[in-house]
């Protein structure tokens, strides 16, 4: 299996001296082509700095950061840019859909970004929008929509460019629990059809279990990886 | 490309309505300042106008030809010879409503109740008729008529000073064109009032001829050929062509800014403190306009920083804030020029009567202001401050952009 993201001696320290805070304190990680997996730990322990260094959203102190391929050490505002705009998806706890966009509007963005055609782009919008169950609601905004259905037009923004990875910060944490259940099954149907690969945070237990893999972080280190059975046996 | 363009252009239109009173608010504070801009500016120009017309109307034109040597130290010699074959000359240009023949010269005005100082202007009665406002402001007795000879009409300061009414006869003696002391009598045809002291005090106008006779001047002789024109604007086109039709001759062609220099330096003094006052009240209004586009920023932190996650290149983000600062000032702008022009041009329509406000007619350089005022309003004044509350409006946007490109995605989304 492909390494989609390859992380070796991560390092992210916040301010200097005494104030100084070690976000991160020597990561290794792999994920591979296709994972559909989990990362979780207290609050503070460096989930979300964790997945913004992965995101190309924040640099690393030290260490080596390298996502499908591609080296993040040393790139521009702009070459990270388009690193986001093509290779990487992402899914945000509060949703964050462009209010003002339509959930139509909202999926096709990132297309619009990369210059694909009005016609093609609506269509495969409109087909992704069905597919994660909003067909008929291509014109609504996001006030008009429920928790879980804007975190489907975020998802199925997250996804309709084909990224390599689809990074989600606790994509469940804003919805109730049945609808929690129905968007992890959406984006395992995902990662399943499309090999789309998935590594978010979360703190909820029943999403643990329903990922691949979980990764355990503490204090900026991660302690445990594996099963998920066998990682939260053993937390 | 273009779809880029497209999106930013219609992020930004429906950001600006997402909080739709603020925007009407601030579009509104930023007409009611172009508004309030364009009526002061033009009812200013209005003024200036009325002032610029009356002196050149009443003295010796938008350009006035003269012996070079005549501004420096005015006297009866320095006369322009040949004036009838200059001014079929200069009648035949474009742009040229009239001319007018002068004979300025300095005397002393007597009568039986005492003598005063005057200025003697020798005139075209019928053309003085149609286009002076003096001609228009005979209080007793009539102007003059291309018939009369030694007839005179005289301000009502001097007619009080002198005890003068009409058919009243006075005495004017002065030195002519050789340096011979003359004198002539006249008879009072008529008292004008324009209001203004120095005018209704000091000026005495005859006919041409009996004036030439005075100073000893030919036929073919005037101190100023003046010229008015249809368009007061064009002024230095035509100063230009009438220099050429001059040149090689002891005659120059002055603007009436150099003819009558106090009234022009007054108006520029004028309008320096005219444009700050509506400077200050620009400023003012940027500083709404400010508050919002920052505001509208501020608030918008997470989505903006949500946008440049998902790749949204750093300068089209800024671009999207940018327009945003475009439509308001935009909108803003278009709105105050038209309700600017609407509210000028109906008072430059109806007039503004300040008469009841007022008992006493009001001069500036010496020159009685109309009480009547109205606006001047032309298309270049209404654009220009159009564009720059438009222009400063961009200016605050890119300010407010560079915040915007500032934003830190990973702190914005902790």
């Amino acid at each position: 299996m492909a390494a989609i993201v390859d992380i070796k001696g991560v390092t992210k320290v916040y301010g200097r001296g005494d104030v100084a805070v070690h976000a991160l304190r020597g990561v290794d990680l792999t994920i591979g082509d296709g994972e559909f997996a989990a990362m979780a730990g207290p609050s503070g322990s460096g989930k979300s700095t964790l997945l913004n260094i992965i995101g190309a959203l924040d640099t690393a102190t030290s260490g080596s950061v390298v996502v499908d391929g591609e080296d993040l050490g040393g790139m521009g505002a702009a070459v990270l840019s388009k690193l986001r705009r093509e290779r990487i998806g992402f899914v945000f706890q509060n949703f964050n859909l462009v209010p003002v966009l339509t959930a139509l509007e909202n999926a096709e963005y990132v297309l619009l970004l990369q210059g694909v055609a009005k016609s093609e782009r609506r269509d495969r919008v409109r087909a992704l929008l069905t597919e994660v169950g909003l067909g008929g609601m291509e014109d609504r905004y996001p006030r008009e929509l429920s928790g879980g259905q804007q975190q489907r037009v975020a998802i199925a923004r997250s996804i309709v460019a084909e990224p390599a990875l689809v990074l989600a910060d606790e994509p469940t944490a804003n919805v109730d629990s049945a609808t929690g259940d129905s968007l992890i099954d959406l984006m395992r149907g995902l990662r399943d059809e499309k090999g789309v690969t998935f590594l978010f945070s979360t703190h909820d237990a029943k999403v643990m279990e329903r990922s691949d893999r979980l990764l355990l972080l503490t204090d900026g280190l991660i302690t445990a990886d594996g099963v998920p059975s066998d990682v939260l046996q053993r937390g | 490309m273009m779809a880029r363009v497209v999106s930013v252009a219609v992020l930004a239109w429906r950001s600006i309505w997402r909080h739709r009173r603020r925007t009407i608010i601030t579009i509104a504070s930023i007409a009611f300042g172009v508004t309030i801009v364009v009526f002061a500016v033009t009812m200013n120009e209005g003024v200036y106008s009325q002032l610029i017309d009356d002196a050149v109307r009443m003295q010796s034109g938008h350009v006035t030809i003269e012996h070079a040597d005549y501004r420096d130290a005015p006297a009866i010699d320095l006369a322009v010879d040949g004036v009838h074959e200059l001014r079929a000359t200069i009648e035949a240009l474009p742009g040229v409503e009239a001319t007018k023949l002068l004979v300025l010269g300095q005397g002393i005005a007597r009568s039986g109740s005492g003598a005063v100082g005057v200025a003697v202007m020798g005139v075209e009665p019928e053309v003085e008729a149609r286009t002076s406002p003096l001609a228009r402001n005979i209080v007793a007795g009539a102007y003059l008529t291309a018939d009369d000879g030694a007839r005179v009409v005289v301000g009502r300061g001097l007619a009080d000073r002198l005890r003068l009414d009409e058919g009243k006869k006075l005495v004017v003696a002065t030195n002519d064109a050789r340096g011979d002391l003359v004198e002539s009598l006249y008879r009072v045809s008529g008292i004008f009032e324009t209001g203004a002291d120095e005018i209704d005090g000091y000026v005495i106008q005859a006919p041409l001829g009996p004036v030439r006779e005075l100073y000893g001047l030919r036929g073919d002789q005037a101190t100023q050929l003046g010229v008015l024109l249809d368009d007061p604007d064009e002024q230095r086109a035509l100063l230009d062509a009438v220099s050429d039709a001059i040149a090689g001759t002891s005659a120059v062609a002055r603007g009436w800014q150099q003819v009558l220099p106090e009234l022009s330096a007054m108006i520029r003094l004028d309008r320096v403190s005219d444009w700050t006052f509506e400077g200050m009240l620009i400023v003012l209004v940027l500083f709404t306009i400010l508050n919002t586009l920052l505001m509208s920023v501020i608030e918008r932190e997470r989505e903006l920083s949500v946008l440049l996650a998902i790749g949204t290149p750093p300068l089209q983000l800024r671009m999207q804030v940018l327009t945003e600062a475009v439509y308001i000032g935009l909108i803003g702008s278009v709105v105050g020029m038209a309700l600017g022009t609407a509210v000028a041009t109906w008072f430059a329509v109806n007039g503004l009567d300040l008469r009841g406000l007022y008992d006493e007619e009001m001069t500036i350089s010496g020159l009685a202001v109309s009480m009547v005022l109205r606006p001047r309003v032309t298309p270049e004044i209404v654009m220009t401050i159009g564009m720059i509350v438009f222009a400063a409006t961009t200016m605050l946007g890119a300010l407010v952009m560079r915040r915007a490109s500032r934003i830190e995605i990973a702190d914005v989304l902790r």
